[in-house]
């Protein structure tokens, strides 16, 4: 069972800025090359994911006008309305309502979820105890209680908050765990050496070398956290952006219900990019450095 | 380890002590006495929202005598084993395609990895206008849950085999083909089963999250119907089969892990 | 200067029996001496080492510095590290001000002494580099310059040149002597190479395996300063010698250990 937790771990999804492996190799005589700018431009990233972008959109445009229906638009009737209904007070009423419940229920994870996380990873035996529920946690689809919420705390606001906090502790709590326990004990034990006192053990050594993770940890619960409250907004609580979508889906309002769908995704993936950048400035001493090896 | 759990300053026992906790099986103890805390607070609180165990598994016993659970299971399962065997091979096929070539990579990567983060379900009211509130859309659902761990951890595996090993395999005369089949895969394996892993997981999220909301079949069907009758016995009795049915998903792709990855070095395993 | 009597140590092993880490070791060691320890791994050097550090607890002995019993880490004693143990988030001079910081140094006295102490490892214009950014051996002079800043009147070394390439290695053991011998202090130095034991102790401590005891002492007459011309001295008659003399008392115990190793 451990192991669910420990790939969940903090460097689970990064992993495509890994390292190159050699096999474009050929050997022998080099080929002709291409003059230096336009391999570049070849070669840049952005420009396939610019092409890759228009093959979607267009494929996109022409799946809704041959074979559209009621509640499929075309790409451009969902731009046109993307923009229009970032116009209208609406959709900013709704994205404070949903984003109320975020920040609240966030911050109660993350100040819940990092001092249980490193009190699990300092103690071996708790920790034994609680990694049961922990696995279970984790693989538990929590959308599942929200039943059990609205019968306890009802629609408002409070049933929300418990939910997103509900979803996004469980990966604070496992990262800020990991973070401590994978605090190399040497470092520990070069303190004490130095006569370090447990005080000084604990802010010196256990909580910055912990950082990292536990940033991890805040980011990944701030995904979790954003998805909990799309969930709870539309499976049960329908109110808010969430309340927003079922709204356009029972008006037919196909372009405006893909819109919303779009700002959506948008807030999350921008969300979620503050929180990396921020991982990176905070924690810049624990990427992998290639002066390292050297 | 040992070092995290040793005090500072010299103690001087004769034999070192153990914790009795120790000795004790963690998981079976916890769930027990986490089971009797759960019989007791329902008990002493007597909320509507929280009945004690025994009335869980008393109605968790009747909806199963009446077949509900036996059938909604299957059409679960049905979703889950579609959902992830698309996911699986889908995301294997990209995976392997983003690792080995760069201009893929660069073409898919940002995409596979925003919709990695962005909460999925907000996919399903798009699927629901394309498939119709049937099963199409819930399967759509689960593919979209599990299938970019999977891609994203396949890629990532490719790339990080290390070059001596294709290397070794271009100085005896293996083609591309051989090279990926022989070489490549089973050393990317066992990162690429620990992606396999987490999808599964996120198979069974999305499974359940994609029938609360096209509630037509499955177990979410049936917490969302008993949510609405205000039964939560029945809510949490349906909550346990889902974990059980979490558990052996996961219990199964590790079984199959397990036997697949025999080669890896024990230490680095980290079980 | 440190007096160690009868000094035992076990554990238990993953499969439950006891290992005898160390068994009745007696050792004293001279103010200013230079000691090396060497042995076969397993033998337990590392954990006499920290035992001297007072970062673990043993079963039975004792261990006295100028007559005071080990009870724990102490200002008395630096310790250099295999691994470096050097803080990654924190630059080269918050590294080597860490002992000063724990004990209660000010700021203004810690950085001074820090700055001087890598200036004398050959670390000037480093100073605000994390250790992510240096090499092997400029870590390690990090980690010597650590266990210097905080004036020792032992330096306890387990195994510091290990991780670091032959050249470096070499290196770093003449720049050792350079430093040992401006400003003489106690030394205990781990290692598990022959002719590092040689080139830098007044003593060689052979040490056994399973249990792990004191074969042997082997003392050392090559003349010092030794920094000055390493070259020649290890051409010398006495220095090939000794280190064939231990190779041979290694190969016997290696010998004797073999049955030991298929059975384990």
């Amino acid at each position: 069972m451990s192991t669910v937790t420990r790939h969940r771990g903090p460097r689970c999804a990064s992993g495509f800025r890994g390292p190159r492996r050699a096999s474009g190799f050929r050997a022998g005589p080099q080929p002709e090359q291409r003059p230096a700018p336009l391999r570049r431009l070849v070669n840049a990233a952005p420009l396939y994911q610019f092409l890759t972008f228009a093959v979607f959109a267009v494929g996109w445009e022409l799946y809704a006008r041959t074979r559209g229906g009621l509640l499929i638009p075309t790409f451009a009737e969902t731009v046109q309305a993307t923009a229009g209904l970032l116009g209208t007070a609406e959709l900013w009423r709704a994205m404070y309502a949903s984003n109320q419940a975020l920040v609240l229920g966030f911050a109660i994870a993350v100040v819940a979820g990092v001092p249980a996380g490193i009190v699990l990873g300092r103690f071996r035996t708790l920790e034994r105890f609680a990694d049961v529920y922990l696995n279970i946690l984790l693989v538990t689809p929590m959308a599942a209680i929200i039943p059990l919420l609205v019968m306890s705390v009802g629609f408002g606001l409070a049933s929300r908050v418990i939910l997103v906090a509900i979803f996004s502790i469980v990966m604070v709590v496992v990262n800020s765990r990991a973070g401590v326990r994978q605090v190399d004990p040497s470092l520990i034990e070069m303190a004490r050496s130095f006569g370090a006192t447990e005080r000084q053990i604990w802010t010196r050594i256990l909580l910055p070398g912990a950082l990292p993770a536990i940033m991890t940890g805040i980011r990944l619960g701030l995904g979790r956290a954003v998805t909990g409250m799309v969930i709870v907004e539309l499976l049960m609580v329908s109110t808010a952006l969430g309340g927003l979508i079922l709204e356009y889906r029972g008006l037919f309002k196909a372009p405006e219900l893909y819109g919303t769908i779009v700002i959506i995704l948008a807030e999350a993936l921008l969300l979620i990019s503050v929180a990396r950048w921020s991982e990176r400035k905070l924690t810049r001493w624990a990427r992998p450095n290639p002066a390292r090896s050297a | 380890m040992s070092a995290l759990a040793e005090r500072p300053g010299v103690r001087r026992p004769r034999e070192r002590r153990r914790s009795p906790w120790r000795r004790l099986p963690a998981a079976p103890l916890s769930l027990a006495a986490g089971a009797a805390a759960w019989e007791l607070i329902g008990h002493l609180a007597d909320v509507s929202f929280f009945p004690p165990l025994s009335t869980v598994l008393a109605r968790l016993a009747d909806i199963t005598s009446e077949g509900m659970i036996l059938g909604s299971l299957g059409g679960s399962l049905i979703n889950l084993a579609a959902g992830f065997a698309i996911s699986l091979v889908a995301g294997l096929a990209i995976g392997v395609a983003m690792g080995r070539y760069r201009k893929v990579e660069a073409a898919l990567g940002i995409y596979v990895y925003a919709l990695l983060t962005a909460p999925s379900l907000v996919f399903a009211p798009i699927f629901f206008s394309l498939l119709g509130a049937g099963r199409g859309s819930i399967i759509a659902v689960v593919v979209m849950y599990a299938m970019f761990v999977i891609v994203i951890n396949t890629a990532s595996a490719i790339q990080s085999v290390p070059a001596h090993l294709v290397e070794m395999a271009r100085s005896y005369g293996a083609g591309e083909g051989r090279i990926l089949l022989r070489v490549m895969l089973p050393a990317a394996l066992p990162m690429i089963m620990a992606g396999v892993r987490l999808g599964v997981g996120r198979a069974v999220t999305g499974m359940i999250n994609g029938e609360m909301f096209i509630a037509v079949v499955g177990l979410g069907h049936v917490v969302t119907e008993a949510g609405g009758r205000f039964d939560s016995a029945e809510v949490l009795a349906v909550l346990l089969v889902v974990i059980a049915v979490a558990l052996s998903a996961v219990g199964l792709v590790q079984a199959v892990d397990r036997r697949v990855t025999r080669w890896v070095p024990k230490t680095t395993r980290g079980h | 200067m440190i007096e160690i009597r009868g000094l035992s140590k076990t554990f238990v092993g993953q499969d439950g029996d006891t290992v005898h880490a160390l068994r009745d070791v007696d050792l004293d060691v001279a103010e200013n001496e230079f000691l090396t320890v060497l042995g076969p791994s397993g033998c337990g050097k590392t954990t006499l080492l920290k035992a001297i550090a007072g970062l673990i607890p043993w079963n039975d002995g004792d261990i006295l510095i100028d007559g005071t019993p080990v009870r724990g880490p102490g200002p008395d004693r630096g310790m250099v590290f295999q691994n470096f143990a050097l803080l990654p988030w924190a630059t080269v001079l918050d590294n080597v001000a860490f002992g000063l910081k724990m004990r209660g140094v000010g700021r203004s006295e810690r950085e001074e002494r820090a700055r001087s102490l890598i200036a004398l490892v050959g670390l000037s214009g480093f100073e605000t580099k994390r250790p992510g950014e240096l090499s092997g051996g400029m870590q390690q002079r990090v980690g010597i310059a650590r266990a210097l800043a905080v004036q020792p009147r032992v330096l306890l070394m387990d195994e510091p040149f290990g991780a670091v390439d032959e050249q470096t290695r070499r290196l770093l053991q003449e720049e050792l002597l350079t430093i040992w011998e401006k400003r003489r202090m106690t030394v205990v130095f781990i290692t598990h190479s022959m002719e590092e034991a040689v080139l830098l102790g007044d003593r060689v401590v052979l040490m056994s395996a399973r249990p792990g005891r004191i074969a042997e002492i082997v003392p050392v007459p090559l003349r010092r300063p030794r920094s000055s011309d390493v070259g020649a001295l290890e051409r010398s008659g006495q220095y090939v010698e000794i280190t064939a003399y231990l190779w041979d008392r290694l190969r016997e115990m290696h010998e004797e250990q073999r049955p030991a190793e298929v059975a384990g």
